[in-house]
């Protein structure tokens, strides 16, 4: 490789990081949104170094000897290895295929190693409100809602309508569940917070949604299972969520 | 940058920094074997596909192995250009003489040393394995160039840093990995020190660095990590993202069950995968089948022996070297990573 394209190439990559970064927020689909503030000074630096390498080179061949003679510059190490060349496959990635945010496929294939229930903050849940229209909360709260009513006081969650916001896995055994995924840092260490949604038809599968109901305890005798259930009122279609992850 | 010239004769410019050519033994075959053997695991790659990846794969399967693809690729950049800086700033800045003065004389007593040091200097394991090589070359025991080498990939600031970040909420997984690679790579300096013979080492000389101005070998020295570094962290994300797709899960649940299986297969993921010290971290917090330690076991055994640092080592300091060195590292942190997760996970 050689230090041209090398050269090229780091500019490349700054400037892919970049636009994932700056140019419509793409980097969410792939990292959590803090990233951002590591993503835009790294692509920056690539870029920086990249072009200060095209530069000095041009300044080289500018000032080397017309004779011929051998320039003291770059000829001890500006090759590079082959396998830099496999850095161009995530730009391209990114360019021609722009994968989309991780969804139903990786929530049902994780069936069985949903994320274990978030704990409340340290003060505990807030109570929430017997009036007015359903609590808008997260997939997470509302399974650590549901599993401290599971295993203590029902009464704290019974009953109040919730609204949430996530996409639309069809289960093994028919039903559908509403389900976001969460993320440690990228999405290859994604994991589900799944709740099955009882009462309501199925929207297509990956379709983002917001599903009203009301927490649905589960059936009486059963200890707490890691399920989680909501019974559904009504369902509405939306947009996909500009931080697809929790 | 430095130059190396080999003990059998000045190597030309191009293959003055490794074994970048494809990491092949300097044996080259016949060209027609080669295209047999080539065409052979393309057949074999074919078939084993047809029967089982085939029938799995959909345009869904494919779209969340190129989402955790760029993903791993994405959250890993970062700090792989910043621990590269820090590296290039270390080469570049600080100077051949410190390392002489900082360490002492005794082998023995200059490991832990090496081990200290290698805990507060960041460097990618890429550009630990040079630098262990100038240490080597200019007069440090080799005991303690290799601990060092082993140290300074594994447990710097950067790691640890990744580490908290990609483990949020346990701090003891950041302790244990400090804890037991330091042990590792201070036994690993120690056992060498007792058991290693000067003749297994072909130390690299190396004249001084050419002229040209620092900021000139700064950039050069970032590149030239990058270019290295980076391949082989695209070659790590496209076999994390396939086993974090295609690998049935319940084939997964079913050895990460087992203790000591779960601890064993991340140690040879470890080496299979070749994740920079960087990055591994994170790989790590999604392999959430597997138990803690041997999710330390990974985290141990990655930075100091894989695919790429085999390839390295052997290229730096001969065959023979790697042949004793890389078993010897492998049993340790695997054995330390165990003791160290009964103790602390």
């Amino acid at each position: 490789m050689t230090r041209a394209a090398q050269n090229l190439l780091l500019i490349t990559i700054g400037a892919a990081v970049l636009w994932i970064t700056l140019a419509g927020g793409e980097y969410l689909n792939y990292v959590k949104p803090g990233f951002g503030y590591l993503l835009v000074p790294a692509g920056a630096a690539l870029i920086v170094l990249g072009a200060a390498g095209l530069r000095r080179d041009w300044r080289d061949e500018e000032a080397a000897d017309p004779s011929g003679h051998d320039h003291d510059h770059g000829h001890d190490h500006g090759r590079g290895p082959g396998t830099a060349w496999l850095l161009c496959l995530p730009v391209l990635a990114i360019f021609l295929i722009a994968p989309p945010a991780l969804g139903s496929f990786t929530a049902a294939r994780d069936a069985g190693r949903a994320a274990p229930p978030p704990a409340p903050p340290g003060h505990g849940f807030r109570p929430l409100p017997r009036t007015g229209g359903p609590v808008a909360m997260t997939m997470g709260e509302f399974i650590g809602r549901s599993y401290l009513a599971q295993t203590g006081d029902a009464s704290t969650l019974a009953g109040v309508p919730v609204r949430l916001t996530g996409f639309v896995t069809p289960r093994a055994r028919g039903g559908w569940e509403i389900t976001r995924l969460k993320m440690a840092c990228c999405a290859g260490d994604a994991i589900p917070f799944p709740v099955i949604v009882r009462g309501l038809p199925s929207p297509p599968a990956d379709a983002w949604v917001q599903v009203v109901g009301t927490w649905r305890p589960p059936a009486s005798g059963r200890p707490a299972t890691g399920v989680h259930e909501l019974q559904g009122v009504s369902v509405q279609r939306i947009g996909k969520p500009r931080t697809p992850y929790e | 940058m430095i130059r190396m010239i080999d003990p059998a004769g000045p190597r030309t410019a191009d293959e003055d920094l490794l074994p970048p050519l494809g990491w092949a033994p300097r044996r080259t075959p016949a060209p027609g074997a080669r295209a047999v053997r080539t065409f052979g695991a393309l057949a074999a790659v074919v078939v084993l596909g047809r029967l089982w990846a085939a029938p799995a794969l959909g345009p869904r399967a494919l779209d969340a192995w190129t989402t955790v693809f760029v993903a791993i690729c994405v959250q890993a950049l970062p700090f792989l250009v910043f621990g590269v800086a820090l590296s290039a700033a270390i080469t570049v800045f600080v100077p051949p003489s410190f390392w002489r003065r900082a360490l002492p004389a005794r082998p023995g007593a200059a490991v832990p040393v090496a081990g200290a040091l290698g805990a507060v200097l960041p460097g990618c394991e890429c550009a630990s394995v040079p630098v262990a090589g100038g240490l080597m070359a200019r007069g440090v025991a080799p005991a303690a160039a290799l601990t060092f080498l082993l140290a300074a990939p594994a447990v710097n600031p950067v790691v640890l840093v990744a580490t908290a970040v990609a483990f949020p909420g346990a701090p003891e997984m950041v302790a244990a990995r400090f804890g037991a690679s330091l042990l590792v790579a201070v036994l690993a300096g120690w056992t060498w020190a007792l058991l290693g013979k000067n003749e297994w080492i072909r130390v690299p000389a190396r004249p001084d660095p050419a002229g040209g101005g620092r900021a000139e070998a700064f950039r050069q020295a970032m590149r030239h990590d990058i270019m290295h570094a980076g391949g082989f962290l695209v070659v790590g994300a496209l076999a994390a993202a396939t086993i974090s797709v295609a690998l049935p899960a319940a084939w997964v649940a079913g050895v990460a069950g087992v203790p000591w299986a779960g601890v064993l297969t991340l140690a040879f993921l470890a080496v299979l995968m070749s994740i920079c010290s960087e990055a591994d971290a994170f790989v790590a917090a999604g392999l959430t089948q597997f138990s803690p330690t041997a999710r330390l076991a990974f985290l141990v055994v990655g930075p100091m022996v894989d695919l790429k640092l085999i390839a390295l080592q052997a290229g730096f300091f001969g065959r023979r070297f790697a042949v004793r060195f890389v078993p010897l590292t492998f049993v340790l942190a695997v054995g330390v990573s165990v003791a160290a997760g009964a103790v602390l996970l």
